[in-house]
């Protein structure tokens, strides 16, 4: 039988930047450099920022969890490395700017390069050895949080809820951002974990339908998927869907609306409606939690873009500094670059690179002058001419222009009358912009503001 | 090696379009009605058109002057202010005098677009603030027309007219008009059809040829440029006014093709009300907008006493803009958040 790999289905907006994935898209996962020295994030995820669980001069062990906390929204953190604790100390994050990690420097002698755990996993895995208390304690132990960007985590999504029963779980492997192929590459090589992945995870969350979300210019990773389903005990029923490519199919609310053709409130996380998405390289961990009882330590990044001297796959410790994984492609050729964290529509740019990996780093993308654009890249903004192309391509139907010249002006009240907190700061407005108005980043910085007038005001 | 780290909010690439571009593709796509105004009014041209050009620019620079930019040039590398000027030079009758045209640029781009702080904040269009001044200033001027050359060389002499160097004649406009307070004749403008489509009858300078204005309108489409919405919206609700008109009294009313073939409707419907800056936002908005621009020039045309209306209103639907994009707010994807 011919499998379809043309995607029928897809959202209204968005737009479709170059692909730029040539770079990376054939290049196996291979493992990263041997660390000397990783800085292990005590807030990797959504939710409670963890407790040190280690003191300076500890010992500690690869997959010993180093880091955790009460709270019910939250992820332990594990060491990579077998070493010793350095200090706790203030690192660049991505994200929070500067926060607390567990700096653990590695034994010289004594640290394996940990390989994938693919291999242990076949057509034949049986969900039904595990119970769904156990799925979901695994899972929390393991510190696995939402591996695609904003680092939910997982166990909160997956348990069962009785006031938000769940019905359908979406799979996301659309891997829309232009440069990443970490997810695809995955599907490709560690195709029977992921399935297993999915099995355990729609065991736990109770879900009875299972959708695999894929862009259709990944045929191949269709076609694999497609065969290792039919392959696969009591998995027939895991439908592969073929999505149209075009960014931002991977956010969850828009791959939602391709696939079942619903709507997320706005404000509203998928539950309400009874769906759990996870991402690809996250059904890949709890397979492995679940199986090897192995801990979210390690994961694939992409570390690609013109200016990386060898682009590839890598399997690399999570804690890692980015300048040591660069270091590992052959390092930067250019004189001024960019240095991304994520994909050149999401990511954020790094100023330092001694900042490490986190467990929702999925690419280092490392770009050109050239590619940004020089007006972009000397941050030259004109006056907007109204012209409408942000409201055409924004996904949320919202109206880019207006929220960020509201917020530009100080006008944060208008700005939440345009609705700016359903933005989901997908970046399509900033980049078709004509004027190079940095429509998503006025928006981002409008969003802080009123989060914290709110916080200010009086109950 | 890496010795200069750049960061700024994401994205970090962005589509290769510029409101340079934008306005360029704009450029080109009135190509067609500039080759079309050459070919029938021939000097008047290749006068005009430079003429609005080069006072728009320098006007605009004068404004940077005077604002006390740090760089009175660098506005003028969006070519916004050439666009106006050809826009205008192609809404003026051809024997306009060049001081005229000069004023008329000048009070577009002072008046109509740099005492509001620049491109992106004007709220009527440039071009039609600059010929609304104009017909104000000087109504005669603004309404004496020539005959393209290609006809002028085909009449046969007559003596007196021999005094003259340009032959004066009515726009198809002016006799509809003619035949809708005679409640006659109007059957006998559908032979005017074909000249009208092609451009050989007397007319503002780049508005004769609906050929040349569909060919750059559909230029702007392919290019996306401009979305359909405003073109589509504004020459159908003037097909269906003029129609209901037709209807009614075929002998008073021309029919709608001719309504759509003459004047400035096309031109208007593809180049100067797809302006953004002075037209609504949202998709709805835009079908509000050329219903309005549509309707309102049908009005003054078929119950009004001027022959024409395009340029009034754009003018009006430029005024009620603002209201139009309050009123057509959108909704989220996720329907209205509860608070």
């Amino acid at each position: 039988m011919k499998v379809q790999t043309k995607g029928r289905f897809t959202f209204k907006g968005g737009t479709h930047p170059p692909e730029s994935k040539g770079l990376t898209e054939k290049s196996a996962i291979q493992p990263g450099p041997v660390p000397r020295q990783v800085a292990v994030m005590l807030s990797q995820h959504t939710g409670a920022v963890c407790e040190p669980l280690v003191r300076k001069g500890d010992a500690v062990q690869a997959g010993q969890k180093i880091g955790d906390s009460d709270a019910f929204v939250s992820a332990p953190v594990h060491s990579p490395i077998n070493g010793k604790v350095k200090e706790i100390a203030l690192q660049s994050h991505a994200v929070l700017g500067r926060s607390l990690a567990v700096i653990i420097e590695a034994d010289a002698e004594n640290n394996p390069l940990k390989q994938p755990a693919s291999a242990r996993f076949g057509g034949d895995f049986d969900e039904d050895a595990y119970s769904v208390e156990k799925i979901c304690a695994a899972v929390r132990e393991a510190g696995i949080v939402g591996m695609g960007g904003a680092g939910f985590p997982t166990r909160v999504k997956i348990e069962p809820n009785p006031r938000l029963p769940k019905q359908t779980l979406v799979i996301n492997g659309c891997e829309c951002e232009p440069y990443i192929t970490c997810d695809y590459r995955i599907m490709l090589e560690w195709t029977h974990q992921i399935i297993a992945g999915i099995k355990l995870a729609r065991k736990a969350s109770g879900c009875s339908k299972v959708f695999i979300g894929i862009e259709d210019n990944k045929p191949r990773a269709i076609k694999v998927l497609n065969a290792a389903v039919k392959t696969h005990r009591n998995a027939e029923d895991i439908k592969v869907v073929p999505v149209r490519t075009k960014y931002p199919q991977g956010g969850e609310r828009q791959l939602i609306r391709a696939i079942l053709g619903k709507y997320v409130p706005t404000g509203g996380i998928p539950p309400m409606i009874g769906v759990v998405v996870l991402n690809a390289a996250t059904t890949a961990a709890i397979a492995e939690a679940v199986v090897c009882n192995a801990p979210l330590t390690h994961r694939a990044v992409t570390v690609s873009g013109e200016a990386i001297a060898n682009p590839g796959n890598l399997y690399v410790p999570i804690g890692l500094p980015v300048a040591d994984l660069i270091d590992f492609c052959g390092g930067v050729t250019q004189k001024s670059a960019k240095v991304v964290l994520g994909g050149p529509m999401m990511g954020i740019a790094i100023a330092d690179l001694t900042t490490p990996i986190t467990k929702t780093t999925n690419a280092i993308t490392v770009l050109t002058r050239k590619q940004i654009g020089s007006a972009k890249f000397a941050g030259r903004q004109t006056a907007c001419i109204r012209c409408g192309r942000c409201l055409e391509v924004c996904p949320e139907h919202l109206n880019p222009t207006k929220i960020a010249h509201a917020v530009k002006n100080n006008l944060l009240d208008v700005a939440e009358g345009y609705y700016i907190n359903a933005c989901t700061e997908c970046g399509c407005c900033s980049y078709v912009c004509p004027a190079n108005v940095e429509l998503t980043g006025y928006i981002k910085t409008g969003k802080i503001f009123l989060a914290r007038q709110k916080k200010k005001m009086p109950q | 090696m890496l010795s200069q780290i750049t960061v700024s909010p994401a994205p970090h690439i962005s589509k290769p379009l510029s409101t340079r571009s934008v306005m360029i593709d704009v450029v080109i796509g009135l190509v067609p009605a500039m080759i079309t105004a050459g070919y029938y009014f021939r000097i008047h041209a290749f006068i005009l058109i430079p003429t609005c050009v080069v006072s728009a620019v320098i006007t605009e620079w004068l404004c940077n002057v005077i604002r006390r930019k740090s760089n009175p040039l660098e506005s003028l590398g969006d070519f916004s202010a050439v666009v106006t000027g050809i826009i205008l030079a192609l809404s003026v009758p051809p024997v306009l005098p060049v001081w005229a045209a000069v004023i008329g640029s000048g009070f577009a781009i002072a008046i109509g677009k740099m005492v509001f702080g620049g491109l992106g904040a004007n709220i009527f269009n440039p071009a039609m603030a600059g010929r609304a001044f104009l017909t104000a200033s000087f109504g005669m001027l603004m309404t004496t027309w020539t005959v393209p050359a290609t006809i002028d060389a085909k009449m046969p002499r007559i003596s007196a007219d021999n005094m003259l160097d340009t032959r004066t004649q009515a726009t198809p406009l002016a006799l509809s008009k003619q035949a809708q307070k005679a409640r006659t004749g109007a059957d006998a403008l559908n032979e005017q059809l074909r000249a009208a489509f092609t451009g050989e009858v007397g007319g503002c300078l780049g508005e004769t040829s609906a050929l040349a204005l569909l060919i750059g309108g559909i230029y702007l489409l392919a290019r996306r440029t401009i979305s359909f919405h405003i073109p589509l919206a504004v020459t159908l609700s003037a097909f269906v006014f003029s129609g209901v008109a037709y209807l009614i009294n075929t002998q008073a009313y021309a029919s709608p093709v001719f309504h759509l073939c003459s004047g400035g409707l096309l031109i208007g419907a593809f180049f100067i009300a797809t302006d953004p800056v002075t037209a609504p936002l949202t998709t709805r908005g835009m079908w509000i907008f050329g219903i309005g621009v549509g309707t309102v020039t049908m009005l003054i045309r078929i119950v009004g006493e001027y022959p024409e209306g395009v340029m009034y209103s754009v003018l009006l639907m430029n005024a009620v803009t603002p209201l139009i994009d309050r009123f057509c707010k959108l909704i989220p994807a996720g329907g209205r958040p509860h608070v």
